[in-house]
């Protein structure tokens, strides 16, 4: 069975299509068949990520329009065979499409694909219901923030009532030191409100820009950085497997000596 | 009573504001063994010559609407016998086929029968009849409205919701709210009775939204972001004591009181004169 997986916020610039991309990556790497797709219309970036940008060639509007075939849309990624994304228009409003056309779309990749992950746009109106419509999960993103969190409080509520009912949550720019010092909402605190089961958290780190900006998601990193390998335990754990949480505190040294013994038992 | 803590009062409400009208939110309501769903009137018939009304009372559109049906369902659901009929009081609103199989599908989902839908516009009778409802066109609908007209004073039954309130969620009743969960901070509750929480009550509370001063919030943990009674407001204090005690917050000789709900229960629940 195809999971369709909504990544969502509410709150914008939180980290969906960080999330997006980095997932979408790491499960294609461990051979599952992925397709991502930009429901963000006209603030596409998910491409970006990907550093996909220059290979779109038709957008989904373009398929829902008869102007090409749906696998003439898909861009196939270079590095991983298994992952396509299928990029959103940029040119056009989030109007420009409805949950109905949505539904066209994922019904026929459904057969191809074992996740169809969507990045959804911020916000909870036309492009949120929209990319939403389909999905039968969701990861909700958020950083601990009270805005953050608030939003994703409303979104949690507007997916329960649209049965998307499983749910999972990540926590994403995480300074544990900040926590430590008392300065910013602890996971735990996030998890009291949200009361959704948690999927993974990523810690604040320069290295998720500079991986934006060059089109790499950090789980494609030779030597995982922190973020990066909190990515990989998160799609580990998307696909069901036990994958104890990181200790973000914890020294960097500390960490890898840790996972090298783990690797090896 | 050494132990009540004092809220921070911070101004009176005017009369009218927080006045739960009976038909502003969708409600399910039994009568007779049939369960009625009665959806808010699309024209707000007083709002012109009361606008202090305010947001409130403004129609619903359908996105809202059918939120708050889904709402309703899910926060209830154990209640409900299988196969209950459904009768669906759509009022003067214009509901198309779609809508009304969305409502009868988010229906069968807690395996309830809509049975037949009442209406006083024309389309929608159309529409029903088009779907294969049975339909009863009205142009009054007092007797399944009881409450619109007379005995505003009477409380309806409670309201009884097994969910989180999250967010965003606004939830207004003309009686007693029972939530069984938590309210987040950002949602609402009014109601023109009691408001309990059987879990953090995190969000605004306003009991006795009529004006009835006697009405009380209870809840296991309250951490309100504002407390209502009546006509009086008051913030929680800016330290709140980490108490994970039953409260109850009141309406006492300085305005609202909270106590714990030993503590409430000894002074006041002993002595009904109080
Ligand atoms: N863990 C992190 N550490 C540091 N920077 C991060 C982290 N996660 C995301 N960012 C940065 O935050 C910015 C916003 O991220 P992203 O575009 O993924 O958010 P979004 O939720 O998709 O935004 P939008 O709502 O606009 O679609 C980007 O510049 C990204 O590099
Ligand atoms: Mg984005």
């Amino acid at each position: 069975m195809t999971r369709i997986i909504v990544v969502t916020s509410g709150k914008g610039g939180v980290g969906k299509t960080t999330c997006t991309a980095n997932l979408g990556m790491a499960l294609a790497k461990s051979d599952r068949r992925v397709v991502v797709i930009d429901a963000d219309f006209g603030l596409r970036n998910l491409d970006l990520l990907l550093g996909l940008e220059n290979r779109i060639v038709y957008t989904a509007l373009d398929v829902l329009a008869k102007q090409c075939r749906l696998d003439q849309a898909l861009v196939k990624d270079k590095r991983q065979p298994t992952l396509a994304l299928l990029p959103a228009a940029q040119n056009r409003s989030k109007e420009s499409i409805t949950p109905e056309q949505m539904s066209i779309l994922v019904d026929a990749l459904k057969p191809h694909y074992d996740y169809i992950l969507i990045d959804c746009p911020a916000g909870i109106e036309m492009g949120f219901r929209n990319a939403i419509a389909t999905a039968n999960e969701a990861i909700v993103v958020t950083t601990p923030e009270i805005s953050a969190v608030r939003d994703a409080d409303r979104v949690i509520g507007l997916l329960e009532a649209n049965d998307v009912k499983r749910l999972h949550l990540i926590v994403n720019r995480l300074k544990p030191a900040m926590v430590q010092a008392d300065m910013m909402m602890s996971v735990q605190d996030v998890q009291d409100i949200l009361a959704i089961p948690l999927l993974g958290v990523i810690p604040d780190d320069e290295r998720v820009i500079v991986s934006t900006n060059r089109g790499e998601p950090l789980v494609l990193e030779p030597k995982l950085s922190l973020a990066g390998l909190a990515f990989a335990n998160i799609a580990q754990r998307l696909r069901g497997d036990k994958v104890p949480f990181l200790d973000l505190s914890a020294p960097h040294d500390d960490l890898f000596s840790r996972l090298r013994r783990m690797f090896r038992s | 009573m050494t132990s009540d803590s004092l809220p921070t009062p911070i101004t009176q409400l005017s009369p009218n504001s927080g006045e739960v009208s009976p038909g502003s939110q969708v409600r399910f309501k039994s009568e007779g063994g049939r369960l009625l769903l009665l959806l808010p009137p699309a024209a707000d018939t007083h709002s012109a010559d009361s606008p202090a009304d305010g947001p409130a009372d403004w129609p619903l559109n359908w996105p809202e609407l059918w939120l708050q049906i889904k709402q309703r369902l899910n926060g209830g659901d154990r209640f409900w016998q299988p196969q209950t009929a459904v009768h669906l009081v759509a009022r003067d609103r214009l509901l198309d086929v779609r809508q009304l199989q969305a409502i009868e599908a988010a229906l069968a989902e807690q395996q309830l029968t809509l049975r037949r839908v009442y209406t006083s516009r024309r389309q929608t009778a159309v529409a029903a009849a088009t779907a294969g409802y049975s339909i009863e066109q009205q142009t009054s609908l007092a007797h399944l409205t009881p409450v619109a007209t007379e005995a505003e004073q009477a409380l309806e039954e409670p309201l009884y919701l097994q969910n989180t309130v999250r967010s965003g969620t606004e939830v207004r009743h003309p009686g007693t709210i029972v939530v069984l969960g938590d309210t987040n901070p950002g949602s609402r509750l009014v109601a023109a009775g009691d408001i309990f929480v059987w879990g953090r009550l995190r969000g605004v509370a306003h009991a006795g939204s009529a004006g009835n001063p006697h009405c009380r919030i209870m809840a296991l943990h309250l951490e309100p972001t504002q407390l209502r009674i009546a006509d009086k407001v008051a913030l929680p204090p800016a330290n709140p004591p980490v108490r994970y005690q039953p409260e109850v917050a009141y309406i006492g000789a300085s305005g609202i009181h909270i106590a714990t709900a030993a503590d409430f229960a000894r002074t006041y629940l002993s002595h009904p004169s109080r």
